[in-house]
């Protein structure tokens, strides 16, 4: 089935096995690097797993944790946030207050009895393509071996 | 003179504060209580459930216009009465945070009923282990509940304890046949005078410290007190405790807000808001000792539960 083949890395299509288990990952990417990144990596055709839904958000220092929390309760395996490197930030200092955010976030997934693996952060700039697709396959693999996550309806 | 309006009050898991809370109405309450008749009210008046000689077999509240419940649910017997209650009253009213959101009582929710038992009449240092008391006494229910979470509630007058301004506003509201005052949509942030600059200038701080602030300055010269590294539970707590006076009444003594108005919304969790909002500013959440409890501390009825066992 089309639906299930999992380009792993690029021209080389490989099917899985029908069983695999495909996780939903929301991505929040921000607009001036991230975004763009992901841009990058699809205008250069890099291949990567069909598991995020992405959402352009303005900044990642604007996805407050309920936001993230809610995403990871309501069904999805992953939550994968994405900012511009420390210093590159559009607004100054948005991405640093979203790396104290995942602290936080990271210490209240416990809470809700979710493995701290569900969320992860990362910087991706404008430039990198290849490195935003390199993201998305290993977070994609670390939420398969984690399994669905426990709040899928 | 139009008839009285009836009143029936009742109260479950609750310390009483919020009783005392109608007497501190002051002058008004004189006005009031000349159109209310009190039907029922087990803190003030010798009415008994199962009739004054215990000759019923179902307990049985006088027909009232209003009802007050004060109180979480935590037994059969609230149960059954919160039941009673909203069967006999037109217009139920939830007085005070424990019935709004199980208030302090509810914080039990994030133990077990057997672990709870366990401690109490067997672990606990100072308890000569007995058995547990199995007779005569109504069953605990599985958690502590609110009052809407077992029957249906007209209007909520939250607080810890509520205002005696709010419940004044209540019940003139009723008999003057308005509309109940709705609550406000606002955080008590948003009703805050302090100065924000949105960021911490210090790490956390216990709440027995004092906050720094000139004596008799106004209060909008004072700094946030979350940005001087207190637990200020204002940003994910719904305003209405000032009143008419506008500012938030522990702010008024210089105390950050304890969250006794409770959560912004029915959905709301404010334990993932002020975690948000702590971390926001710079201050360092790993340091919350108990945050499940400290965030909830009044709105565990639906929201605290045992941890998970992993």
């Amino acid at each position: 089935m089309e639906v299930n083949t999992v380009p792993t890395t690029a021209g080389a299509e490989v099917a899985p096995p029908a069983e695999t288990f495909q996780p939903l990952i929301i991505a929040l990417c921000c607009n001036w690097c991230s975004y763009a990144g992901a841009d990058l990596a699809g205008v250069s055709r890099i291949q990567y797993p069909p598991s995020i839904r992405m959402v352009r958000v303005m900044c990642s220092g604007m996805v407050h944790p309920n936001l993230v929390i809610e995403a990871l309760t309501k069904g999805a395996d992953g939550v994968l946030m994405c900012g511009c490197h420390p210093g590159d930030c559009h607004y100054q200092e948005g991405n640093l207050k979203a790396e104290k955010r995942a602290e936080a976030i990271k210490l209240m997934l416990a809470d809700f009895g979710l493995e701290e693996e569900r969320f992860r952060l990362e910087w991706v700039s404008a430039a990198e393509g290849p490195r935003f697709a390199q993201v998305v396959r290993d977070f994609t693999e670390q939420i398969q071996k984690l399994g669905p996550s426990p709040y899928k309806p | 003179m139009a008839a009285a309006a009836r009143l029936a009050e009742e109260w479950f898991a609750i310390c009483g504060g919020c009783e005392v809370t109608i007497l501190d109405i002051g002058e008004p309450l004189i006005d009031v209580l000349k159109k209310v008749e009190i039907v029922h009210m087990p803190v003030i008046m010798d009415h008994k459930l199962f009739g004054q000689t215990g000759e019923n077999k179902e307990m049985e509240i006088p027909a009232a216009d209003v009802g007050l419940i004060s109180g979480g649910i935590r037994s059969d017997e609230h149960k059954k009465l919160a039941i009673e209650m909203r069967k006999k009253c037109k217009i139920l009213i939830s007085l005070g945070s424990c019935a709004c959101f199980g208030g302090i009582p509810a914080l039990n929710n994030l133990y077990t009923t057997e672990e709870i038992f366990q401690k109490v009449y067997r672990d606990s240092v100072s308890t000569e282990s007995n058995g547990l008391p199995n007779e005569e006494i109504p069953a605990l229910t599985d958690r502590v509940y609110a009052v809407h979470e077992v029957v249906k509630v007209d209007a909520y007058l939250p607080g810890c304890p509520t205002t005696p301004e709010m419940v004044t506003n209540a019940l003139v509201s009723i008999l003057e046949g308005k509309p109940l005052p709705a609550l406000p949509a606002k955080s008590v942030c948003d009703e805050c005078p302090t100065k924000r600059e949105k960021k911490a200038v210090s790490t956390l701080k216990r709440r027995f410290e004092a906050p720094e602030f000139t004596p008799g300055a106004p209060l909008t010269e004072m700094r946030c007190l979350m940005e001087q590294g207190f637990l200020c539970l204002g940003p994910a707590t719904r305003a209405g405790c000032s009143g008419s006076d506008g500012t938030p009444r522990c702010i008024r003594a210089y105390m950050p807000c304890e969250g006794c108005f409770g959560p912004l919304s029915e959905k709301a969790n404010p334990m993932v808001d002020m975690m948000g909002a702590l971390s926001s500013i710079g201050l360092d959440p790993k340091q919350i000792p108990d945050r499940a409890a400290t965030f909830n501390r009044f709105a565990g009825a639906g929201r605290l539960r045992p941890t998970p066992k992993r």
